[in-house]
């Protein structure tokens, strides 16, 4: 079970990334992808999130007694997010106001109870700590992908600043929830492709 | 103690529900100072933006605001001030938007004839949609606006209308249910203020 740190990172950054392999944590790349920034900070968020939680859940496994595990869990992962929601709100005013509702429904994030579960509970604090961060990575790049062509396309910005000419011509679509489908059924489409290549060269 | 057992169970619940929420509140606590002031600050350069003054630098809001609103009731209706020797009434609003509560602050001339600005304190609206309200495009077409007769937020030509005296504002491609909130919550302000103020027109 003891995987080494670098086998962890590969694994969560490519072969099982949460978004592309393991489909989970769609409703939030839906949400927040149309907008660079928010994306960053919200994938920061989950990163912090999962790292920590991770932590906590491997630091209790022995205490947790088995029928309350998916509620404790549930409650460790709550706090974290709530310090989250208290922290940009007391220091980050303006992105608390553009996130809204989005920070707090890092909570339903399945990525998090999924590493706390599947990980956490039977690997040490630190590789935990490391699993839950690199998740976190893997969550960001794809995100950061799915989010720049979102903007660019949609609002002719990226990071909120004008890179396309003034005629251009903005796709709302590209600005509305269903283009993150398109963009993230290309994106698995693609990855996919590349992944089964390597696989068929390896044999 | 058996780990399994229900007492450890409800045992083991109970102490480490305590633990983090007496963390939480300590950070709840910690902070809840630097969130009103936040809160302050994003009311009073509402108002600020609404009348027609826009500052960016959140240190120096406050003592700008004190300065627009000298006789500032936080508690009435609506306040009056003058800038650039022009009169101006200024009065907060709320009203449903497409998810929750659009509140905001909107501000007209004393005659009741134009506004003069409209600011949006706080909204649930899509991000990237209906969340544009709060862009300064959007706002900008409602300075000067004529209020004599209804203002119609409504399909434009897409950059925004910036003729005063039509009355009308270009609508956010993609969020009409909002931008028709605005519309309804925007009047249905004007009138109420007209209503009260009514006498002086």
């Amino acid at each position: 079970m003891a995987d080494s740190p670098s086998k962890i990172l590969k694994e969560n950054i490519w072969y099982s990334n949460p978004v592309f392999i393991q489909i989970l944590g769609i409703c939030s790349t839906l949400a927040v992808t149309n907008n660079l920034i928010n994306t960053v900070i919200m994938t920061v968020g989950l990163m912090f999130v999962t790292g920590f939680t991770n932590v906590t859940v491997s630091l209790l496994k022995n205490l947790i007694p088995r029928k309350v595990r998916m509620i404790v869990q549930t409650l460790i992962i709550a706090f974290y997010v709530i310090i989250v929601d208290i922290l940009l709100r007391a220091y980050l005013p303006d992105v608390s106001k553009a996130l809204g509702p989005y920070v707090g429904l890092i909570i339903t994030n399945c990525i998090i109870m999924g590493r706390a579960e599947a990980f956490a509970q039977s690997n040490g604090p630190l590789l935990s700590f490391w699993d839950g961060i690199t998740s976190g990575l893997g969550y960001m790049w794809v995100l950061m992908i799915i989010a720049f062509v979102r903007e660019l396309l949609g609002f002719g910005t990226l990071f909120g600043m004008s890179v396309l000419p003034e005629g251009f011509t903005h796709w709302t679509i590209m600005v509305m929830a269903p283009s993150a489908f398109f963009l993230l059924g290309t994106f698995i489409w693609i990855s996919k492709t590349i992944m089964l290549k390597n696989e068929g060269g390896r044999k | 103690m058996k780990k399994d057992g229900i007492i450890y169970t409800v045992v083991f619940s109970f102490i480490i529900a305590f633990l983090f929420v007496f963390l939480l509140s300590l950070a709840y606590g910690a902070t809840k100072e630097k969130v009103a002031e936040n809160a302050r600050i994003t009311e009073a350069k509402a108002y600020l933006s609404a009348a027609g003054i826009e500052i960016d630098d959140p240190g120096k809001i406050e003592s700008a605001f004190k300065k627009a609103f000298p006789s500032f009731n936080e508690k009435a209706p609506y306040n009056t001030t003058t800038i650039d020797s022009k009169k101006i009434i200024v009065s907060p609003f709320s009203g449903n938007g497409l998810w929750g509560t659009i509140t905001g602050v909107i501000a007209v001339t004393a005659d009741l004839k134009r506004m003069v600005g409209l600011a949006i304190i706080s909204h649930n609206e899509t991000p990237g949609l209906g969340g544009r309200i709060e862009e300064k495009w959007f706002l900008d077409q409602f300075r000067g606006e004529s209020i004599s007769a209804k203002i119609e937020v409504s399909r434009g030509g897409g950059s925004g209308d910036t003729d005063p005296d039509n009355s009308k504002v270009d609508s956010i491609t993609g969020a009409s249910r909002t931008s028709s909130a605005i519309e309804v919550i925007v009047n249905g302000k004007i009138d109420e203020l007209k209503k009260m103020i009514g006498g002086t027109n």
